[in-house]
């Protein structure tokens, strides 16, 4: 018994074919034995063939409860409902490829932008138990903003503290690399010894530096990152122990960093170890691994506590500052967190939308359905089965559209990945990439999507009784109409928010373009570079004025100068200066601001308009009597009720001591750290009296700026030929790149705004066309009735332009609910900005009575008699 | 008109009675489907008539439950059938449903009669 059935099973899975035909010729047999009786009661074979078929009933109707009873396991079933939908979607491929195009654009944004928060936000940093690393701060006693560190006080915290079980110091800075070729620039850290403790990544080759080592001279050592070690010596094993010239002293290589190492943000090639010299400059960022079981609050506390110590114990140094510990990833990522998770709700939006379309585009074709369904639930096919099918269907297509999402989001990926510029600021970019963890989100939210899209019909279909379905076959049903209307109010709503949203980041991103930065970036060129090291600081300064000598000839040439740091890439900020001629301030309480080292010809170079006295000269040289001059800002500041120019200053810089200066100019104020805050007090000296150890020649060409490159490498070769170049780039390319972020927001944000409003609008468009054509009998009759064509057109472009209002309005308590989040994101905009509202609104308006024009139209063209005569 | 007359005199065959009936019908040898129906008809006075869309379902589950055998042969008209037959379990199921059915059947009159 048992092998019988076992038998029926497997033939049943297997020889299904041989089954269906024994099944029909079972049927035919019976109908054939009927026919053959009628026939031997007088009938004509004809008439009795015809006789035989009534009474047997519906043939396919009788085979598909038999088949049932072979107890089809629910998978068959499934795999049954699968190729049902599978033939009903080929047998409509416009409404077949609209749905999938949409999902995919749907799921593709959200894989997209997921994969960007997975890898960046979400994705551990690439270092062994990374939650324990944090970066150490000094906060300022005015601004409180995270602040690089002084070395001594990095020591005092390296030896007193108990959170932490290693710590290290470094500086990113270019480092000049001396090749075959001359000399070039590659950046580098220099690192105390514990730094490679502290990230406890372990070389490819070779060793690193020993902790505890060079706390007082630096050996002439050199860790090379992958690359360096692919580019200089062709990755070839034996290069340990080989000599590089850095900065001019040669280092031996004493290990290969495996490929991805490196601290976000701070990619270096090489790693020279880093002396501890204790001078008076906060220069360093410090990293730190916490305890095991030690939590950041509670390293924070210490960390203040630490800062207070050294407060009391130097005062003239820390009167006034405290320390922060900061989580490396926090520190790594806190800046795109805002916008990601912004992204992230909009893509939501825009997935939402989606399936809302979606929904509304199934239930119009469940109601074109309705007989079908009621066709097989009157010949016994249960509910369950059709909603089953229902959701099959909706899975079907949603996986299709996950795969095309998945495709989309791949190529937008490797798209944001490529053609981004370089220092667009995103961190852990390179770190991006379609996931198992992406994967798997995709078909979670394919899944999810088909449950919401898919089940809005599916229970639709289910409160019609058969009867009913069968009655109204072909005329209009109307049980769905509300829950449509309801999904396009809530279309129109997302769009209002998400085309909001974008219009605000565009108005705020044609603020930052429109600001006025105080200096003229177009026709210059700038060459960013480490100073060789020389015998005496004097010389360093000679070597820059030789350059800028060389550089001046150059035909092409308007102005050229140079400056220590240079906008758009950083500030020494933080340092005090105050009046002379009065007794100091007390510590924390000194006036300061920025400090910029220039030659003579930079504010020509930059075209900063001077206001007060005169700009540097030649005169002003190492032993001539010290000079600066103040932007209007830090003028403002110092002397807000006399002339600055001819008072003197004292400036707590360099090692010398702190220098008294004069002042003999002021100069306008510019944006110097960034387009979208405003100028800081700043002083600037002379390169002659202090030079500086980095330099940046600024030259305004006549021509294309471009094209004085190569001219400029030579001069700069021609001064000293080991002295390379870190980076040139032209000064207006640096300031539409600090304000590239900005700018790829509102193209994002733009780009889910336009496809939300599409969908709203197609959602829109659809609905109402679907209304008309199922009230067109009902037109007719108006009509019939003496109704005007323009009544007529009224009456439905107001159906639509109800749904908009409603929209809009739900929009608009959305936009006010999420006003919040997006305060940060905006330069000088407010996030409930009238202008930016009324003109969305419009636009929503706009587009909805275009949506509901055409269908509007065609009620009125309607012919009455035609359509009534249709019935 | 004559249609629905028949329609109307027939009984409804009680919900799980077909098996019984089919059972039995084979008791007395092997039978196709068409027969069994036949028969049932003519044994029940015409008052019993088996709709194909139950008879093959019917047919089909007592088999997936091992209860009948099938095999196709010619019929007694020369055309080709699907004729089933009782399993030895089939014949023990037979037992067991008739004398369920007797129950039911005192049962019944019991409550409708009373003595």
């Amino acid at each position: 018994m048992a092998g019988n059935s076992l038998r029926l099973l497997l033939r049943r899975f297997f020889q299904r074919r041989d089954l269906e035909r024994e099944l029909n010729e079972e049927l035919a047999s019976h109908i054939a034995i009927e026919t053959a009786r009628h026939i031997q009661d007088g009938e004509s074979p004809e008439a009795a063939r015809q006789i035989a078929l009534r009474e047997f009933g519906n043939v396919g109707l009788v085979a598909e409860v038999t088949r049932d009873q072979w107890g089809l396991g629910w998978l068959e079933q499934a795999f049954a409902d699968l190729r049902y939908s599978v033939r009903s979607f080929l047998r409509a491929p416009l409404f077949s490829a609209i749905v999938v195009i949409t999902l995919g654009l749907g799921i593709g944004s959200s894989t997209t932008i997921f994969s960007l928060l997975d890898g960046i936000l979400l994705h551990a940093l690439p270092f062994s138990n990374s939650n324990q690393l944090m970066v150490l701060w000094e906060l300022p006693p005015q601004t409180r903003k995270p602040n690089v560190v002084n070395l001594s006080n990095f020591v005092a915290w390296r030896e007193r503290n108990h959170s932490f079980q290693s710590m290290a110091a470094f500086l990113a800075s270019p480092m000049n690399l001396l090749g075959d070729r001359g000399g070039e620039q590659v950046p580098g850290l220099s690192v105390t010894a514990d730094f490679f403790e502290t990230l406890s990544t372990p070389p490819l080759l070779g060793r690193t530096f020993r902790p505890g080592e060079y706390w007082t001279s630096e050996p002439r050592e050199v860790v090379l990152s992958y690359g360096a070690w692919q580019r200089l010596f062709g990755g070839r094993p034996d290069v340990i122990g080989k000599k590089i010239s850095i900065d001019a002293s040669h280092h031996e290589v004493i290990g290969v960093m495996p490929p991805a190492f490196g601290l976000p943000n701070h990619k270096a090639e090489l790693y020279v170890p880093q002396a501890i010299e204790v001078n008076e400059g906060r220069n360093y960022t410090v990293i730190a691994r916490l305890r095991p079981g030690v939590s950041p609050d509670a390293a924070n506390a210490e960390m203040a506590a630490l800062a207070a110590q050294t407060a009391r114990e130097k005062v003239h140094m820390d009167a006034g500052w405290s320390a922060i510990a900061i989580p490396l990833l926090d520190q790594t990522v806190g800046s795109v967190r805002p916008i990601l998770l912004i992204l992230f709700a909009a893509v939501g939006l825009v997935l939402l939308l989606a399936c809302t379309n979606v929904a509304n585009l199934l239930m119009m074709r469940a109601s074109g359905r309705v007989r079908e369904f009621s066709v097989r639930i009157a010949l016994g096919a249960s509910r369950n089965r059709i909603v089953r099918q229902l959701l099959i269907e909706s899975l079907l297509l949603s996986l299709c559209g996950g795969l095309l999402g998945v495709i989309v989001g791949g190529f937008a990926i490797r798209f944001l990945k490529t053609s981004l510029p370089e220092n667009l600021q995103i961190p852990r970019l390179n770190e991006v990439t379609l996931s198992w963890n992406v994967l798997l989100y995709s078909a979670g939210v394919s899944i999810l999507s088909a449950l919401v899209f898919g089940l809005a019909p599916a229970l639709q279909s289910l409160k019609r009784n058969v009867s009913q379905g069968l009655h109204e076959a072909t005329r209009s049903v109307t049980s769905g109409r509300k829950v449509r209307r309801v999904l396009v109010i809530a279309e129109i709503a997302f769009a209002l928010v998400l085309v909001s949203t974008a219009g605000l980041m565009v108005r705020s991103f044609l603020r930052l373009t429109n600001v006025d930065t105080g200096f003229h970036a177009e026709n210059v060129l700038t060459a960013r570079m480490l100073l060789l090291p020389v015998q005496k600081e004097e010389y360093r300064a000679e070597t820059v004025r030789q350059m800028l000598d060389r550089i001046r000839a150059l035909p092409g040439v308007a102005a050229a100068g140079s400056i220590g740091i240079l906008p758009m890439e950083g500030t020494n900020s933080g340092t005090a200066y105050y009046r002379a001629d009065r007794p100091d301030p007390p510590p924390n309480a000194r006036p300061g601001g920025d400090v910029s080292i220039i030659t003579p010809g930079y504010f020509e170079a930059m075209r900063i308009p001077m206001t007060y006295g005169r700009t540097f000269d030649a005169e002003d040289r190492a032993g001539s009597p010290p000079v600066a001059i103040l932007n209007q800002s830090a003028a403002h500041i110092l002397f807000p009720d006399e002339e600055a120019v001819g008072k003197r200053l004292k400036v707590e810089w360099g090692r010398g001591g702190n220098p008294i200066v004069e002042v003999v100019g002021v100069v306008a104020d510019i944006r110097h750290g960034s387009v979208n805050t405003p100028p800081d007090p700043c002083l600037f000296m002379p390169n002659d009296q202090q030079p500086f150890p980095f330099t940046s020649l600024v030259v305004r060409s006549t021509g294309n700026p471009a094209s004085l490159e190569s001219e400029l490498r030579e001069q700069v070769r021609a001064v000293d030929s080991d002295q390379g170049i870190a980076k040139m780039e032209l000064l207006q390319r640096m300031v539409s790149d600090s304000i590239a972020r900005p700018r790829l927001e509102a193209v994002v944000l733009t780009a889910f705004g336009v496809i939300a409003l599409g969908l709203a609008c197609i959602g829109l468009y659809g609905l109402i066309a679907f209304s008309v054509a199922q009230r067109i009998r009902e037109i007719g009759i108006r009509v019939a009735l003496g109704a005007s064509k323009a009544g007529i057109f009224r009456m439905i472009l107001g159906d639509g332009f109800r749904l908009t209002v409603v929209g809009v309005l739900l929009g608009l308590a959305g936009v006010l609910g999420s006003a919040r989040f997006f305060r940060s994101l905006l330069y000088e905009v407010n996030p409930l900005d009238p202008a930016t509202l009324v003109s969305v609104i419009c636009i929503l308006l706009v587009v909805s009575a275009v949506a509901c024009y055409i269908p509007a139209l065609r009620a009125t063209n309607a012919d009455p008699a035609s359509i009534l005569r249709e019935e | 008109m004559a249609e629905s007359q028949r329609y109307q005199n027939r009984i409804e065959i009680l919900q799980g009675t077909l098996d019984l009936l089919i059972l039995q019908t084979l008791a007395r040898g092997q039978q196709h489907g068409h027969g069994i129906s036949q028969v049932i008809r003519a044994r029940s006075g015409e008052l019993l008539s088996v709709e194909t869309g139950s008879l093959y379902p019917a047919l089909h589950r007592l088999e997936k439950k091992g209860w009948l055998d099938s095999e196709w042969k010619a019929s007694e008209n020369n055309q080709r059938a699907k004729y089933y037959s009782l399993t030895k379990a089939g014949r023990k199921q037979l037992v067991a449903e008739h004398g369920k059915w007797r129950q039911l059947v005192q049962a019944v009159s019991g409550v409708l009669d009373p003595a």
